[in-house]
C-alpha cells in the first residue's frame, strides 16, 4: 500500500512482481530462500526414490515416489479418488459453514451479554478441554454411517476455534473508538455494527483459518470411525489391501484439500479485511 | 449580555480508583465560554484537562457543581458537541468520506444533505480528492484533519479538542494551527482547545485558561488581545512574547512543561 505524505507525493513501494521484472538477479539474491524451497523438495524426493531403489524396499512398506505418482494418476483418471474427494470436501465445507454461523452467533451473544457469558462460561471451559474427536463414535451410533455424522463431527471440531476468536475479537476494542461512539450517543447496536463487529473481523478470520483445517480433520476422523465413502474411508480400504502407494496418494489429496481450503480463506480474508493488513504494515 | 454557551460552576471531580483510593482531579472550576469564542486550556500533565473536557462532552459525570451547555444541564453526550481526540480515532475499514459521515449515520441525519456537507468540510480541511482513500493511506496530520471534519459534520455548536496536534511534528503542527484558526473563523463555532504548548495556547486562544497541578484549579484566565487572523510571524513579536511569558509565570516556578 502506498502512504501519501502531507505534500501529496505518494511514497513509492513496488510490488514483488514488479521488482522481479526490473531486476531478477538482485531480486533472487535478496531472497535466497526462494529457489531453495523447491530445491529441498526435489532433493528429498530424489533421495527417497534412490533409497527405495538401492535397498530394494518392498512397495508394501515404503513405496517410491514414482509408485505413489502412478497410484495417484491411476486413481484420478478412474474418478475413484475424485468421488471420495468430493464427499470429504462436502462434509468438511458444510461442517465448517455450520460451525462458522454458530460460532459467530454464539460468540456475539457471549461477548455482548454478560449474563450469557457468566452462565455459559463453566460449560465452555469444560467443553473446550474435552477432546471433541472422542465423541465421534457416539455420533456415528446416533446419526449413522452416512454423511450427516461427519458433518456434525466436522462442525463440532471447527466450532470452538471460531467461538473463542469471535469472543476475543469482540472484546478487543480500543477504548478510544468506544469513546468516539459514546460521544455520538450511539446505541448499543450502532456501536456493535459500526465499531465492535468490524473491529473483531481480523480475529474472526484467524479463527476461520484454524477452523477450516479442523473441519477436514473432523470429517476424516468421522470417516475412520464409520463410513461408506470419503478419503478417510479410502485410506482404510487401502490399509486393508496393503496398498501403501494408494494411501500415500490419498494423503497427497488430503494435503491438497487442506492447502486449497486454507488459501480460499486467505483470499476471502484479503478482500474483506484488506485494511487490517495494510494497517499493520504501515504500523498505524 | 447573552447567556454563555458553556457555563461551568464550582465543578469538582474526584475519581474513585479500583483499589479504593480517591483522586481529586478538578477542584472548584468555574468558567464561562461565550458563543463563538476560542478558548485554550493549558496546564501541567495530569492536572485534569482531559477530565474537564470529558465532563463538558458528557462522557463523564461531575462529582459536584454544574455544567450547562446552551442553558441546559449536561447529563450525557449531546449532538451540539463535536469532539476531536488526541489520536484521530478513525475507523480503518471506512474510507475518509465514510469516516466523516459516521456521525450522520449514528445520529440518523439526512444522508443526502450531509454528503454534500462532508465533501465541503473535506475541502475546508484541505483534503479534497481524498474522499475514497483509507486512513492507512494518509499521514498523521491528514488523519487528524479527517477527524476534525468528522467533528464538524453534524454542525455542532461546540468543538472540544483534546491536544489534537500533540502527536504531530512541529512544522505540521504550526500548519494545523493556522488551518484551525481559519476553520474556526469560517465556521463560527465555539472551540475549547486543550494543549501542552504555551505558544500554541497563546496563538490560538482568545482567552487562555491556565490550570494548576492536580487537583486542577483555574489559576488565571489570560485574554490574548492580538489581531486576527494571526500568522506565524506574529509569534516572534514582543506582544506575543509577553503573553507566553505571562502564561509561563502563571504555571509556576517550574515554568516550562515537558
Ligand atoms: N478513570 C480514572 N480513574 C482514576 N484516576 C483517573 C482517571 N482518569 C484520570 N485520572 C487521574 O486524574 C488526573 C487528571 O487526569 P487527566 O484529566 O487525564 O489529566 P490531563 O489531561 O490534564 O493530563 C490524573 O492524575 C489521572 O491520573
Ligand atoms: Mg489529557
Amino acid at each position: 500500500m502506498s502512504v501519501v505524505e502531507d505534500d501529496g507525493a505518494p511514497a513509492e513501494q513496488l510490488s514483488a512482481l514488479e521488482e522481479f521484472r526490473r531486476a531478477p538477479g538482485a531480486f533472487i539474491r535478496q531472497r535466497p530462500h526462494l529457489p531453495l524451497v523447491p530445491l529441498v523438495l526435489v532433493v528429498f524426493v530424489l533421495a527417497w526414490e534412490g533409497v527405495v531403489w538401492a535397498w530394494r524396499i518392498p512397495e508394501f512398506l515404503v513405496p517410491a515416489p514414482s509408485a505413489i505418482g502412478r497410484a495417484l494418476v491411476a486413481g484420478l483418471t478412474s474418478r475413484l479418488y475424485l468421488d471420495h474427494f468430493g464427499v470429504t470436501l462436502y462434509e468438511s465445507l458444510l461442517g465448517f459453514l455450520i460451525a462458522a454461523a454458530a460460532g459467530i452467533a454464539c460468540g456475539t451473544l457471549i461477548a455482548q451479554f454478560r449474563v450469557v457469558e457468566q452462565t455459559l462460561y463453566p460449560y465452555l471451559v469444560a467443553l473446550q478441554t474435552l477432546p471433541k474427536i472422542a465423541i465421534a463414535p457416539l455420533l456415528i451410533v446416533w446419526l449413522g454411517f452416512g454423511i450427516t455424522s461427519k458433518v456434525v463431527i466436522a462442525a463440532l471440531v471447527a466450532f470452538f476455534p471460531i467461538l473463542v476468536n469471535v469472543i476475543v475479537g469482540l472484546k478487543t476494542v480500543d477504548a478510544s473508538k468506544l469513546d468516539l461512539m459514546r460521544s455520538l450517543d450511539a446505541s448499543r447496536w450502532q456501536t456493535f455494527r459500526y465499531v465492535t463487529f468490524p473491529n473483531a473481523l481480523p480475529f474472526v478470520f484467524a479463527g476461520l483459518d484454524i477452523a477450516i483445517v479442523f473441519s477436514v480433520l473432523g470429517a476424516i476422523v468421522g470417516e475412520f470411525v464409520g463410513s461408506q465413502r470419503g478419503l478417510g474411508n479410502l485410506i482404510l480400504q487401502f490399509h486393508t489391501s496393503l496398498d501403501i502407494a494408494g494411501m500415500f496418494a490419498v494423503l497427497l489429496l488430503l494435503a491438497a484439500l487442506g492447502v486449497g481450503l486454507h488459501l480460499a480463506i486467505q483470499a476471502i480474508q484479503r478482500r474483506v479485511i484488506f485494511w487490517a493488513q495494510a494497517d499493520h504494515i504501515v504500523g498505524a | 449580555m447573552t447567556a454563555p454557551l458553556i457555563a461551568v460552576s464550582r465543578l469538582e471531580k474526584t475519581y474513585l480508583t479500583r483499589v479504593g483510593t480517591r483522586i481529586r482531579a478538578l477542584a472548584d472550576v468555574t468558567l464561562d465560554v461565550a458563543d463563538g469564542e476560542f478558548v485554550t486550556i493549558v496546564g501541567p500533565s495530569g492536572c485534569g484537562k482531559t477530565t474537564l473536557l470529558r465532563i463538558l462532552g458528557g462522557l463523564l459525570s461531575a462529582s459536584s457543581g454544574s455544567v450547562e451547555l446552551l442553558g441546559r444541564r449536561v447529563s450525557g453526550p449531546s449532538r451540539n458537541v463535536g469532539m476531536v481526540f488526541q489520536d484521530p480515532v478513525l475507523l480503518p475499514w471506512r474510507t475518509v468520506l465514510e469516516n466523516v459521515m459516521l456521525p450522520v449515520a449514528v445520529l440518523r441525519l439526512d444522508r443526502r444533505a450531509h454528503h454534500r456537507r462532508a465533501l465541503d468540510l473535506l475541502g475546508l480541511v484541505g483534503l479534497a480528492g481524498f474522499e475514497d482513500k483509507y486512513p492507512h493511506e494518509l499521514s498523521g496530520g491528514m488523519r487528524q484533519r479527517v477527524s476534525l471534519a468528522r467533528a464538524l459534520v453534524h454542525d455542532p455548536a461546540l468543538l472540544l479538542m483534546d491536544e489534537p496536534f500533540g502527536a504531530l511534528d512541529a512544522m505540521t503542527r504550526e500548519a494545523m494551527n493556522l488551518e484551525l484558526q481559519r476553520i474556526w473563523r469560517e465556521s463560527g463555532k465555539t472551540v475549547a482547545f486543550i494543549t501542552h504548548s504555551i505558544p500554541e495556547a497563546a496563538f490560538l486562544g482568545g482567552r487562555v485558561v491556565v490550570m494548576s497541578p492536580r487537583p486542577g484549579r483555574i489559576v488565571d484566565v489570560v485574554t490574548v488581545d492580538l489581531e486576527r487572523p494571526r500568522d506565524l510571524d506574529m509569534m516572534g513579536s514582543d506582544a506575543f512574547g509577553s503573553y507566553t511569558r505571562k502564561i509561563r509565570h502563571l504555571l509556576g516556578p517550574k515554568g516550562w512543561l515537558e
